[in-house]
């Protein structure tokens, strides 16, 4: 019996060593107790110098509150040389001189971004990420960036709350998450650039029915449920599923209720605020004091079929209400005056994607995007543009061959984009592509390789031309300060390391 | 003179020390122990042993695992297993926590006598704790708001229940919590549609019966054997292998003599 005693408390000590593999260690005590090869007391004691070790080890003297029931430390590093530029146009418009000239930046920048996520007991969740730059479009921040406090100086190397949100999963296929959060919907950087998080609320929906081709009906194989909480901020694609099936559709909603801007106050002292000077016929209307929300309507569906092919797409409606205390002028786009307002934006926007995957290749996709102001007329006119009423479409079309998961991954990637100046909401475009602006047209490419599992090179060029050359640019003037921007172009090499 | 001062400071540090009086038991700790069986075990081991004195205090689990880790007990009496932080600090402070298990307690599940229901799953008790069943013709009753009763949350059962049965949810908002077994077993014995957990003591109260859990009965030979699901052992707890005044003690009550004691207060006998 003591030899069996001393065998069992080796085999657990083996086992041992975080707090995880002492409570696999219990089970096999339990079971040893049960078949009576051990008694209570020796079974005890043994436990007691498990939890002894594991205290004693790093992961042991972690304590994590009692509902916590998962938790992942993850993040990023990365490395970029940028050379951004913009060109103004070639001859005189809006009070531009220098004609030709061009804007140009050579940037050395880094980034950070550390989070912890996880689940909680009865299928609540959470999220916390803290991340560079306080910019929502960008979480860069450039070496030798400070105009004071001398070199190496820390002045733009603030932390900040990036992610702060919490969630619930415990209704079958729903999910449900407040805060500020990953984007719960499915879009591209045409639209939205990927390194917003927005503030507020979402619902997502989402059920997934299997076909077997040739007989039977549909059947429900996966869902939202307990631990669902989104690793890439995109969940809403599910996993492979893990019984075989010849054909797979996800079909999915996904709602949002974002708080774009907030008024303070809704109700001053004295008489409300008046548009001021300078802001032509809008000059001196009333202001209005309601906090701005942004509203998004997602139902979409992925069919997938044998052999890796799918078929995703995915449209959605976004509106707004109110204007908060920065939006409340309308949008016009050309210099001198108001490039963000979100007056007459009603915008349908469709997502759609192709891949497959043939033998031994790589997998493939082409994927585009086409988005439809339907308030487009409105914004132009009120943007004093009543002959541009039909720069209220933005589309994209690209391909991609290869993927970023692995050691020895690559991936190449090229589209196309359009976007017209009455067609988007300039605030959320991406800043790199085509730096925050709308009314730009042009080309991206963008190549990747991974060195190790953590570790990836990416190659980023576009190029991009103005539109209408009789309008601006739009958007807020962030890296090249000119408007319009009659000519931009970008070149990115970063260097990552993802945990 | 020398022999003189060094005898005057041995009685010093004999009374400083509260080790040194080799006559006198500290042990602190559990509630759930500390209530009856320890007082019982320490009068009937006065009775063999003229002259001891026990200082006995039922503060809950947690202060007797600290008398341990503080060295201001010689036993701490538990109903839970020390967590890791607390084998962590002891540890850190050169203690050892040995765990010797004095006995089994096991958490019945008692529903009113005039329900027609005749056994429960895991799942199903877990469903009416928490909330997600409110009626007894979900569970196969004849029909009733479920009214579900349950320790106050300063009690050490509270949150044993909930880690044995309840994979530690939380308990249905409407829950009444009462103060002890007696209690839930009256409550339950008045409400026909009433439900709650007391120990095996208790299951023999007027108006109440306990429920098969997956088939098994709890009763000393189910809980002995594990195979009845809320069980759970209890512990004195020692810095260390116990020496001296605390080993007897502690051989006391595991032996047969204690068990007997064990037996009379509710307790399941560790054999």
């Amino acid at each position: 019996m003591k030899k069996l005693t001393l065998a069992a408390a080796a085999l657990c000590v083996a086992l041992g060593g975080t707090v995880a593999q002492a409570q696999e260690a219990g089970a096999l005590l339990d079971l040893l107790v049960k078949k009576r090869l051990i008694t209570d007391q020796e079974a005890e004691e043994i436990r007691g110098e498990l939890v002894k070790e594991a205290a004693s080890t790093s992961a042991g003297k972690w304590k994590l509150s009692a509902p916590i029931t998962e938790l992942e430390l993850y993040g990023d590093a990365r490395l970029r040389y940028e050379y951004r530029g913009g060109r103004l146009p070639s001859s005189f418009q809006f009070g531009q001189n220098n004609e030709n000239d061009w804007y140009e930046r050579h940037r050395q920048r880094y980034r950070l971004r550390v989070g912890l996520r996880g689940t909680l007991a009865d299928d609540w969740f959470f999220g916390l990420r803290l991340e560079t730059s306080a910019s929502s479009r960008s979480t860069n921040v450039t070496f030798g960036g400070e105009s004071s406090g001398g070199p190496f100086a820390k002045g733009d190397d603030g932390i900040f709350v990036g992610q702060a949100y919490f969630g619930y999963t415990g209704f079958p296929d729903f999910k449900f998450t407040g805060g500020r959060m990953p984007q719960p919907l499915i879009t591209t950087s045409m639209l939205w650039d990927d390194d917003i998080n927005p503030e507020g609320l979402a619902e997502q929906w989402k059920h997934t029915f299997t076909f077997n081709i040739g007989g039977g009906g549909g059947e429900a194989v996966q869902s939202y449920s307990k631990g669902g909480y989104s690793k890439e901020g995109k969940g809403v694609v599910a996993a492979p599923a893990a019984e075989p099936f010849k054909l797979k559709l996800d079909v999915f909603v996904n709602t949002a209720q974002y708080v774009y801007d907030d008024e303070n106050p809704e109700n001053p002292i004295g008489p409300n605020p008046t548009v001021p000077e300078g802001n032509g016929s809008q000059t001196g209307q009333k202001i209005p004091t309601t906090d701005a929300f942004m509203l998004a309507w997602q139902a979409g569906a992925r069919l997938t079929f044998p052999n890796n092919v799918y078929v995703q797409l995915a449209p959605t409606l976004y509106n707004y209400t109110g204007n908060g205390d920065t939006f409340n002028i309308h949008y016009v786009g050309d210099p001198n005056t108001n490039q963000t307002g979100i007056n007459s934006l009603l915008v349908f926007d469709l997502p759609a994607e192709i891949g497959w995957k043939i033998g031994d290749l790589p997998p493939m996709r082409i994927f585009g995007e086409f988005a439809d102001n339907i308030e487009g007329h409105d914004r132009a006119q009120a943007a004093g543009h009543p002959d541009h009423t039909g720069q209220h479409y933005a589309w994209m079309i690209g391909g991609a061959i290869g993927q970023l998961k692995a050691k020895h991954d690559w991936e190449l990637r090229a589209w196309y984009q359009y976007s017209g100046q009455f067609a988007l909401d300039p605030n959320l475009v991406d800043s790199d592509i085509y730096d925050s602006r709308v009314n730009e047209k042009g080309i991206a490419v963008k190549a990747g390789y991974m060195v190790a599992d953590a570790i990836s090179f990416n190659l980023t060029w576009a190029y991009a031309w103005r539109v209408n050359g009789s309008l601006g640019t739009g958007g807020q003037n962030g890296d090249i300060p000119i408007n319009p921007l009659d000519q931009y172009q970008i070149f990115q090499a970063d260097c990552s390391v993802k945990w | 003179m020398k022999m003189k001062h060094f005898a005057v400071a041995l009685g010093l540090l004999a009374v400083t020390l509260p080790n040194a009086n080799a006559d006198r038991l500290v042990i602190k700790g559990s509630d759930t122990l500390g209530a009856k069986l320890v007082p019982q075990l320490a009068e009937q081991f006065k009775a063999q042993h003229p002259g001891t004195t026990f200082d006995i205090a039922a503060e809950g689990s947690t202060t007797g695992i600290a008398a341990i880790i503080d060295g201001t007990a010689e036993i701490g009496m538990s109903s839970r297993r020390a967590k890791s932080s607390e084998v962590g600090a002891a540890a850190a402070k050169g203690k050892h926590m040995k765990p010797t298990i004095v006995a089994f307690d096991g958490i019945a599940v008692i529903v009113n006598s005039a329900n027609p229901i005749k056994s429960l799953t895991k799942k199903q008790v877990e469903q009416i704790f928490a909330g997600d069943v409110t009626d007894w013709s979900a569970v196969g009753g004849s029909g009733g708001k479920i009214s579900v009763y349950t320790r106050n949350t300063s009690s050490g059962t509270y949150s044993d229940f909930k880690e044995l049965a309840m994979k530690k949810r939380d308990y249905a908002p409407g829950s009444q919590k009462m103060a002890g077994n007696e209690q839930i077993a009256a409550e339950v014995g008045k409400n026909p549609n009433g439900v709650g957990y007391v120990g095996m003591a208790y299951t023999k109260a007027g108006g109440v019966k306990p429920m098969p859990i997956d088939g098994a009965v709890p009763s000393t030979k189910s809980v002995q054997a594990h195979t009845y699901p809320y069980w759970r052992p209890t512990f004195y707890y020692t810095n260390g292998d116990p020496s001296g005044l605390a080993k007897e003690f502690v051989d006391f009550t595991v032996g047969p003599g204690g068990q007997r004691i064990v037996a009379q207060v509710g307790f399941v006998p560790i054999k």
